[in-house]
């Protein structure tokens, strides 16, 4: 095998943004490391991964299937990578599979091959595979009279979503609370879907919601390179949520019992690459389901990999041709192997950036579609410090946790503001903020807790925050070397020497990074080819 | 000068107005000055990026730009000196706080950035370089915005100073909306003066420059082919221009070369142009940095265009790059690249063998309650690029890229404003003769009618059935050409019609240049192997016999 075709995502839209170019330039100058020569399909010109300089030949061409056919035809490849171009390339590498296309120019997927890739994104078959491995998915049902809703009304977990099929927009949906509830909705619901169907499916709102980012190799080796957890529980799509890594709420139990899932999951799916998986955690038991699987790099092995240190695409793509784990050298230390899994000793905030400031009459409500175009990661020695440093960077008018004003809010109303209730219950771009004046107005813990469903841990650090004053960004003032130092990221946590100057500041005593600094030669000529 | 350390700035998270472009400035800086012998070191917060990437710079400090922040880390770094003109308004806007905490800023002087941001300094500029820009005011009041509103006559353009991407920026065709506009652009930046300038309606046109100083490299002049108006990070662009007059090119090289030495820009410069009915070149944006348009400008010209500006910022001149002042012209038929001068423009020169069509993309279906109709303020999340060697095979490979799907033998309908009804009929005309249905909206169709062209007469959006939205939801369409005339009820049916075109993926074309080409182009659409298949490298640096055949292996 000497030519691999790598195929990109296109033009940035919300959910599919920037961090697939840069999986995809690591990947390109991965395998060329290895010798291989890249060709690269993307129509996207703003990207690092259409330079002459990242791959060997570059087709800023439409991908469409007519396209990447002609591109084959012409090129040859010996390969293609469908795994790097977020679900534009997923499915374009599907599509030229499925229309024999690759089978007739001779050209091998690498990689998590197909049949996973299927199996992780079909809902029925997913399900059909859990259930194998025993893990387990929300519970749901398919209804289609009167009589089989009567006989569920006893079974069903509540809170339950209904789903009528085959109506305008999901029209007569929604969660109910109660069999007197679900009887009224279930039976609208069924009268409303033109094939008088419904779903029900256990509802998992409020519940803790938390992922993995998983590596496994041909021969089987997994690691977990990180795990992260949303700060906005579940209901909010990821994207949409504040993420902090790794996790903070989690017992040491329920960190073992859920990387031992997504390693079963990544085993049974015989993934040979990255893979993403989302779990939901009941906050007041050891429950837990398994949302979704992303067979691919995505949003979140960008993260992974910064949060880390660790190169998911750039593994990723040497795993696809053949390496094992403990043949990849970790980039970062050089004295390592890929298949230790990183250790942190830092606390790493992301807080996604919503395009509300320029559609002032758009709707802000989060939810599961995802509407923020960009995110912000901060890293410090503790999450109060990384929470108001990502809030600093997001360039947006606050500059920390500063005092908000709920719309529609009235002023004689006082703490017990019901505007105010509405903005902890209802997740839109300013709950954070929200979170804050709750606590800052003095409502407990508990209350904000109740209506907002946020984990107390995070509540009690945003109360410390608030009790604090002026939120502590100690450089806020302008004056700008007072009380901060630089830490390392090294991914071992100082277990290891490390070489790769990645900073972040913090207001310690101690600069590991003036060690790293002395040790580079005077003149410093790093010279990049 | 080799082994000094540069800070070089990010740009922070992706929102609208400010994308992955950056990204990509950043990147080519840092390559640039290790190039050179530099220690290039990376301040940036954004995770999705490749600046980001560990082992993109020397070093990388994963910290929010902002002062103080970049102040630390200039100072932890020692830094003989910091980028601030490839991450966006967000690095930019930090240069003269940089300077005054005693930072050395490269390239571009900061006092420079605020005299091309600063109205009156701007003004003063350009009247020195005797170049026009639309007449109009920097007012604090809104009697004064009245008052500045009736000196140039209405439609004007009112837009808050200093802010990003065109925020809050809208067009007021009478004195009734004046207030409200006007409003919204002071509250965009409170305490900054609201700009009140007339609204010249004609051909938008861009370039990005490399300048050191004295001479200015204009790597590539873009036109843009949607109605001014709209935003230039939402109108479609093509390089080379497909529509300018030689006097029009040079002017715009010679004006743009003036401001960068003017200014003393070192490094990129972006500076827009609207060119109204006579001929007569406008300036109506500076920005003293590098812009969204850098990328693809660099692919499709073959210049590095970040590496000259890096150089450049250094100290270097063009001249010892093997460049100089004038406008690029690509190398083609066996001819190495060259300068043209503005004489040599003006004889005519051909400044590529190519042509590219950037096309912008939306995420409307993704937030609801947003009106997808464009226009001064920047909408798009990301963008396409059509590459080929004709104009028509490069628009369909841009609104293919895009999303467009095309439906074969679909209707093309037509609803023009009243200066364009000739050449609608020309179209028209052409359209008939290939066997495409025509619908038409009233005037439109009458024109067509007098002309011999069969159509079909549609309504207009508010008026009975058939009308042109219901052919739209049908499915039927293949293309919708709209121009709409600058009457209010005009610009709000366009706003609809250009919502249902986005939900049901239809070309929307708003200018009748090109419509024309895409009438032309529809043929590329029903029969795309003529379109070429090719790497970048072949369409910029053609074998002498280009266009080529195809390959014999070809699925053609």
């Amino acid at each position: 095998m000497k030519k691999i075709l790598v195929i990109g995502s296109g033009p940035i839209v919300i959910g599919q943004a920037a961090e697939f170019d840069y999986a995809g330039t690591q990947a390109c100058k991965s395998l060329r490391e290895e010798g291989y020569e890249v060709v690269l399909v993307n129509s996207n010109p703003a990207t690092i991964m259409t330079d002459e300089e990242t791959a060997d030949r570059v087709y800023i061409e439409p991908l469409t299937v007519e396209f990447c056919e002609r591109v084959i035809a012409r090129e040859r490849p010996d390969g293609l990578l469908p795994t790097l171009g977020g679900q534009t390339g997923l499915n374009l590498a599907s599509q030229l599979a499925e229309q024999g296309i690759l089978e007739r120019y001779g050209v091998r997927l690498l990689g998590t091959q197909l049949d996973a890739i299927r199996k992780a994104e079909d809902r029925e078959l997913f399900r059909a595979l859990m259930r194998e491995i025993k893990q387990p998915v929300p519970e749901s049902w398919i209804v289609e009279s009167d009589s089989e809703l009567e006989a569920l009304l006893d079974v069903v977990p509540y809170p339950c979503i209904v789903r009528p099929a085959y109506t305008l927009g999901g029209t007569g949906g929604g969660v109910v609370y109660s069999r007197e509830e679900l009887w009224e909705t279930g039976r609208k619901g069924l009268k409303l879907s033109m094939r008088s169907q419904i779903m029900l499916e256990r509802s998992l709102l409020g519940w803790k919601e938390v992922e993995y980012e998983v590596m496994r190799d041909g021969k089987g080796n997994c690691i977990t390179v990180c795990n992260m957890e949303n700060l906005d529980p579940m209901g909010v799509h990821t994207g949409d949520s504040i993420v902090v890594a790794p996790s903070q709420t989690l017992s040491d139990v329920e960190y073992h019992m859920l990387r031992n899932a997504s390693l079963r999951i990544i085993e049974a799916l015989k993934i040979e690459g990255g893979c993403n998986v989302q779990l939901a955690v009941n906050p007041d038991s050891f429950d837990y389901y398994v949302i979704e699987v992303n067979p691919r790099v995505s949003r979140s092995s960008a993260l992974a990999s910064k949060a880390t240190g660790y190169p998911i695409a750039r593994v990723a793509a040497k795993i696809a041709v053949g390496k094992t784990l403990e043949q990849i050298e970790n980039a970062v230390t050089k004295t390592t192997k890929a298949c230790f899994e990183p250790a942190l000793d830092y606390v790493v905030v992301k807080i996604p950036r919503w395009p509300f400031d320029k559609f002032p009459g758009g709707d802000r409500r989060l939810s599961t579609q995802m509407k923020a175009t960009g995110e912000v990661m901060a890293i410090d020695r503790t999450f109060e410090a990384a929470l108001l440093k990502a809030v600093r960077g997001l360039e947006v008018k606050a500059k920390g946790l500063d005092s908000w004003h709920p719309q529609g809010e009235d002023s004689t109303n006082g703490d017990a503001s019901d505007a105010l209730r509405a903005a902890l219950a209802q997740p839109t771009d300013e709950r954070l903020w929200a979170l804050a004046e709750a606590l800052r107005r003095g409502w407990s813990v508990e209350e904000v807790n109740r209506v907002s469903r946020v984990d107390p841990w995070f509540l009690r650090k945003i109360q410390g925050i608030v009790r604090a004053g002026s939120p502590g960004h100690p450089r806020q003032d302008g004056d700008a070397t007072e009380g901060s130092v630089y830490k390392m990221v090294d991914t071992c946590a100082g277990e290891f020497e490390s070489f790769t100057p990645y900073f972040y500041a913090t207001a310690e005593s101690e600069d590991d990074a003036a060690t790293v600094l002395e040790r580079r030669p005077a003149a410093a000529v790093v010279a990049m080819e | 000068m080799t082994g000094k350390t540069v800070v070089v700035l990010g740009s922070g998270p992706i929102r609208i107005g400010q994308g992955i472009e950056f990204d990509y400035s950043c990147v080519h800086c840092v390559w640039a000055l290790q190039e050179m012998g530099h220690r290039a070191v990376i301040v940036n917060n954004n995770p999705e990026t490749v600046s980001t990437d560990f082992d993109t710079g020397d070093a990388l400090y994963f910290e929010p730009v902002t002062l103080p922040d970049v102040l630390s880390v200039v100072a932890h770094e020692e830094a003989d000196g910091v980028m601030v003109q490839f991450g966006g308004q967000t690095a930019i806007n930090l240069a003269e706080g940089l300077a005054a905490a005693g930072a050395h800023v490269l390239g571009t002087p900061p006092e420079a950035i605020a005299a091309a941001e600063d109205r009156g300094q701007f003004d003063a500029l350009l009247a020195r370089l005797g170049v026009p820009r639309p007449p109009g005011r920097a007012v604090r009041s809104l009697d004064e915005a009245r008052a500045a509103a009736e000196e140039v006559g209405y439609p004007v353009l009112v837009r808050p100073s200093f802010v990003l991407g065109g925020r809050a920026m809208e067009i007021v065709q009478g004195p009734a909306d004046l207030e409200g506009f006007y409003r919204e652009a002071d509250a965009a930046n409170p305490g900054q003066p609201v700009l009140v300038d007339q609204y010249i309606v004609g051909t938008e046109v861009e370039v990005d420059v490399v300048s050191d100083g004295v001479d200015t490299l204009v790597p590539g002049i873009m036109e843009h082919i949607d109605r001014a108006g709209i935003h230039s990070g939402d109108s479609m662009t093509v390089y080379p221009p497909v529509g300018l007059s030689r006097e029009v090119e040079a002017r715009v090289v010679e004006v743009a070369c003036g401001i960068a030495r003017a200014l003393g820009v070192r490094g990129l410069m972006n500076v827009q142009f609207v060119v109204d009915g006579e001929g007569t070149v406008f300036v109506i944006e500076v920005n003293p940095r590098a812009s969204r348009t850098v990328p693809y400008l660099s692919k499709v010209t073959g210049v590095p265009m970040v590496r000259l500006a890096t150089r450049c910022a250094l100290g270097e001149s063009l001249a010892s790059l093997g460049y100089g002042s004038g406008l690029w012209c690509s190398p083609e038929d066996g001819r190495t690249g060259y300068v043209a001068t503005e004489a040599e423009i003006l004889q005519g020169v051909r400044q590529a063998g190519l042509f590219a069509v950037k096309a912008p993309v939306f995420s409307f279906q993704k937030l609801g309650h947003v009106d997808p109709a464009l226009g001064p303020e920047m909408k798009s999340t990301g963008e396409v690029l059509g590459v080929d060697f004709t104009y028509e095979a490069a628009l369909y490979k841009a609104l293919v890229a895009s999303g467009v799907v095309f439906k074969p033998r679909g209707q093309v309908i037509l609803t023009v404003a009243d200066d364009d009804k000739p050449a609608a009929v020309a179209i028209g005309r052409r359209l008939h003769e290939r066997g495409y249905p025509i619908g038409a909206t009233g005037g439109t169709h009458d024109a067509l009618a007098a002309a011999g062209v069969p159509s079909e007469r549609l309504g207009k959006v508010q008026e009975g059935s058939p009308n042109l939205l219901e052919r739209l939801f049908e499915g039927r369409v293949s293309l919708m050409v709209n121009t709409p005339g600058r009457a209010e009820q005009a610009t709000r049916e366009a706003a609809r019609i250009r919502r249902a075109c986005i939900e049901t993926g239809v070309a929307c074309v708003t200018s009748i240049d090109t419509a024309r080409a895409l009438a032309d182009a529809l043929d590329v659409f029903e029969y795309p192997s003529p379109a070429c298949c090719l790497t970048l490298g072949e369409y910029l640096r053609p074998a002498p016999s280009h266009p080529p055949a195809e390959p014999a292996d070809s699925i053609a």
